[in-house]
């Protein structure tokens, strides 16, 4: 019991002592603290033909480079490729390497390298799951070496989104030409050619890169940066506050408490993202376009846009961003605007009366069908919950239903027609290119992303000729069409395009105006304020 | 003993084919599979269809477990889905991390509970007794991830005395060891807290029960007949015997302490195994599930098996056949 008491004592004094001397070394060095971002989760694998998720691209976005870049203004501009030519059918891309550009271990960068990631993407054994971007009418795109700095990329037919996927960073072919890339020890020890030089990477800790100082593009001008894993978005806010991070992800509801904070700063931007209501078009009521049609005439989504996203956000009427060079401005207005009264007579013109229930029915059927979204996602609920009163409000009853995501998306995915759901609330991440196939073609159907069974004539001719179109202006004509047609059609019934809010301290100069390419793009030009 | 011991392993090898079959099976029916985290419009689900045949998912359940278990008993544990790293690697790099916050919190709570459950006992139902047990419970009641998220409120944010999170000071990667280990322990105070603030109610409890037990007992009355003093009475003679159910449950206790609080790594970025086996399960990695279930089975007959000589070590009644 003494020994206890002692024991108990001798502790608390560790502690207290700890805290102080733990603090008194770090207080004397005025070192300043290198950029220190915060990447959220701890990164699967850094190999850019591996990877899928977000904390893993971050690493890998300043680790590797791709023949093309992002620039700011969501275009394609070269970047290992110091310029490259399209010839007129559309079919043969060349790109021309930069002469002076070196891997991390000092070997030159070869069109060799180019040939060898693209090939290992193709190659079947690669557990990835980028290779369908090489592969055009079940053909793969072939590369050629013309030369060592030149090589061409042979397509079978003209593809408008490819230049998009010449983004993958290239992987040195001197180092895993004889290795298994799936578990070879370079994805946690990447060398790369781009503006930083991986250091160490501490499991669920931090990734420490240094400035390349062998770089072919602008000399970045940090000297090093520290990518801090902290998943929870609460710890990471206090972090930020405490100035232990330069950049953090802030959510609408903590927009108020920041906004003036003498520190830092919060930028906000449009991603390339929406989230909507999809209908099950099998559904025996959903198959009704004027049912659709009240539907959303019965809900308000500015109302959800406010209540959900405390306003951060737009309301969304067809499937584009509005920072997308696609995007048409002449459809912006809601086709079916918020109208319960006329949701009401459009419903009691399709049959419906109500019941003894007060639910709304046909032929002995009531109105009542199964929401189904991912739990977790806590904006999904409420906009579930949301709609849910909406609906309520025009006599429909609906139910929710919020499922893991893995079971949630093997409904959704099922091979099989019809699908097991009547209603999901999901979001979409769109690509830089508009090619909206996969999601809109009637052949997505039941295999594939059009899992509502949306089939329109019309939208899968548009969308062929918009791969088949390598004229900007042409293929934004055909988008305007597509979006014009699924808009009328309400397969979905868009929601909003979420706005982003990223808290930057102040010391970080050098930003790109706020966009979905990011802040830091290029992150040569960011510096530290002394 | 040593046959014991012996035996004991030996019958332990059946049973953890046992647990490993039974929760391959169980894994295997939740519905989804590793590929399914890639969905995104630009995936196409022919290649999700070829990673699937790559990593052997398309073959009957029974073959992938005989081919985890031959894996298995070569000592390869196979590559996580998700980060491709060997099983082994990926959880010996998260150990020490849970290792060191199990084992001092499991230190504190016991430096904690044994003083606090014998008075407690002792003074049943007196003002300490009940103020222990109103406080105990109220550690225990709090929410993890709020107690977690108000102790860095209040000590890293509003009074610097610990960072809000991290495992150490990542200027420190070239200090000298004794810095280091200074640094982490500072890191570690507020999970520290944390984990046991949540886990001193139920062993206290025990304690407390155990001490109330053995004060009833006529060997006691006797003692205290012969005029043998409270405090002897009480640290000599009650304390140890009231101590034998701790041992059980602290045996028990060894792999729920070792597999980590995802809570608590998860909201102070403790670099644990428990934020492995946590991202494992959404994204069905089946390698890196299995590694860890077989870890824990290891580690619950280990526990045993130590209270089992623990036990026979403090009670001389019981020997180890």
């Amino acid at each position: 019991m003494k020994h206890n008491k002692h024991l108990l004592g001798l502790l608390l004094i560790v502690l207290i002592g700890l805290a102080a001397c733990s603090q008194a070394p770090i207080n004397k060095k005025k070192l300043q603290k290198p950029l220190t971002l915060n990447i959220s989760a701890e990164p699967s694998v850094l190999n850019p033909i591996l990877s899928t998720d977000s904390a893993s691209s971050k690493v890998i976005d300043l680790v590797f480079s791709g023949l093309l870049r992002v620039s700011t203004n969501l275009e394609l501009i070269p970047d290992l490729a110091q310029s490259y030519t399209i010839n007129s059918e559309g079919t043969i891309y060349t790109f021309n390497l930069h002469k002076n550009a070196y891997w991390h271990d000092g070997k030159p960068v070869t069109a060799e390298d180019v040939k060898f990631t693209f090939e290992r993407i193709l190659d079947p054994k690669t557990n990835t799951v980028r290779r369908s971007n090489y592969i055009i009418n079940g053909k793969e795109v072939q590369f050629k070496v013309i030369n060592s700095h030149c090589i061409q990329a042979i397509l079978p037919q003209p593809f408008a989104p490819f230049l998009t996927h010449m983004t993958m960073g290239i992987l040195p072919k001197h180092l895993l030409s004889n290795q298994d890339i799936n578990t070879a020890l370079f994805n946690r020890n990447p060398i790369g050619s781009g503006p930083f030089v991986f250091q160490e990477w501490h499991s669920a800790q931090f990734i420490r890169l240094k400035r390349n100082e062998n770089y072919y593009g602008k000399r970045p001008k940090l000297g090093s940066l520290l990518l801090k894993i902290i998943p929870d978005q609460n710890t990471a806010l206090i972090s930020l506050e405490k100035a232990e991070i330069d950049q953090s992800g802030i959510s609408g509801k903590d927009y108020a408490r920041y906004k003036d904070h003498p520190e830092f700063s919060i930028h906000r931007y449009e991603d390339l993202v929406y989230t909507y209501m999809g209908f099950n078009l099998k559904h025996q009521f959903f198959k009704d376009s004027q049912i659709r049609k009240a539907i959303a005439m019965a809900i308000n989504k500015d109302a959800i846009v406010n209540g959900v996203l405390k306003g951060f956000g737009t309301t969304a009427h067809l499937p584009a961003s509005p920072v997308s060079w696609a995007f048409p401005e002449t459809l912006k207005k809601n086709p079916y605007p918020y109208n319960p009264e006329k949701s009401r007579q459009l419903l009691k013109a399709a049959g419906f009366r109500k019941n003894k229930q007060g639910i709304l029915q046909k032929n002995g059927q009531p109105f009542e069908f199964t929401l189904i979204t991912n739990k977790g996602n806590k904006d999904r609920e409420k906009v579930a919950q949301l709609i849910q009163q909406f609906l309520k409000s025009v006599d429909i009853k609906v139910e929710i239903r919020l499922m893991e995501w893995s079971s949630f998306i093997k409904i959704v995915n099922a091979a099989k027609d019809p699908k097991d759901f009547d209603a999901v609330i999901l979001g979409w991440s769109l690509g830089l290119d508009p090619d909206g196939h996969s999601l809109w073609h009637s052949s997505q159907y039941p295999k594939g992303f059009n899992f509502v069974a949306y089939n329109n004539a019309k939208v899968d001719k548009a969308l062929q000729k918009g791969r088949l179109t390598m004229n900007t202006q042409h293929r934004k004509t055909i988008y305007k069409q597509v979006y014009h047609e699924i808009a009328k059609d309400l397969p979905y019934i868009f929601l909003y395009y979420p706005e982003s809010l990223t808290g930057i301290q102040d010391r970080v100069k050098g930003l790109s105006p706020a966009g979905p390419a990011g802040l830091m793009n290029p992150i040569e030009n960011v510096y530290l304020q002394p | 003993m040593k046959i014991f011991i012996l035996k004991r392993i030996l019958a332990a090898i059946p049973l953890l084919i046992g647990i490993t079959a039974l929760s391959f099976v169980i894994m295997k029916l939740a519905p989804g599979d590793p590929t399914l985290i890639y969905t995104d419009p630009s995936v196409s689900l022919e290649d999700l269809k070829q990673v699937q045949q790559n990593l052997g998912l398309d073959k009957p359940v029974l073959h992938q477990y005989m081919y985890w278990l031959k894996n298995m008993f070569q000592g390869n544990l196979g590559y996580s889905y998700l980060s491709h790293k060997p099983v082994i690697v990926a959880m010996t790099e998260r150990l020490p991390a849970t290792l060191l916050l199990a084992t001092v919190s499991l230190v504190v709570i016991l430096a904690l509970t044994l003083p606090l459950g014998l008075i407690s006992g002792q003074k049943k139902d007196t003002l300490f007794d009940h103020s222990v047990t109103f406080f105990t419970f109220l550690g225990m009641s709090m929410p993890t991830f709020w107690l977690g998220l108000m102790l860095i409120l209040a000590l890293s944010l509003y009074w610097p005395l610990f960072p809000s999170s991290g495992f150490i000071d990542l200027s420190l990667s070239q200090a000298p060891w004794p810095q280091k280990i200074a640094s982490i322990l500072w890191h570690m105070a507020l999970p520290l807290v944390t984990m046991v603030l949540g886990g001193l109610a139920a062993l206290t409890r025990y304690h407390r029960f155990g001490i109330i037990g053995t004060l009833k007992q006529d060997y006691i009355t006797a003692g205290r007949g012969r005029g043998l003093s409270e405090k002897r009475l009480l640290y000599k003679h009650a304390f140890k015997n009231a101590s034998l159910p701790l041992v059980t449950i602290l045996g028990l206790e060894l792999p729920g302490l070792i597999s980590g609080s995802f809570v608590i790594e998860y909201i102070f970025a403790w670099p644990g195994l428990g934020q492995l086996g946590v991202q494992a399960v959404f994204a069905r990695d089946y390698p890196i599930l299995m590694g860890t279930i077989l870890f824990s089975s290891i580690l619950m007959v280990i526990g045993n098996l130590i209270a089992d000589i623990a036990y026979a070590w403090v009670d001389p009644r019981v020997t180890l056949k």
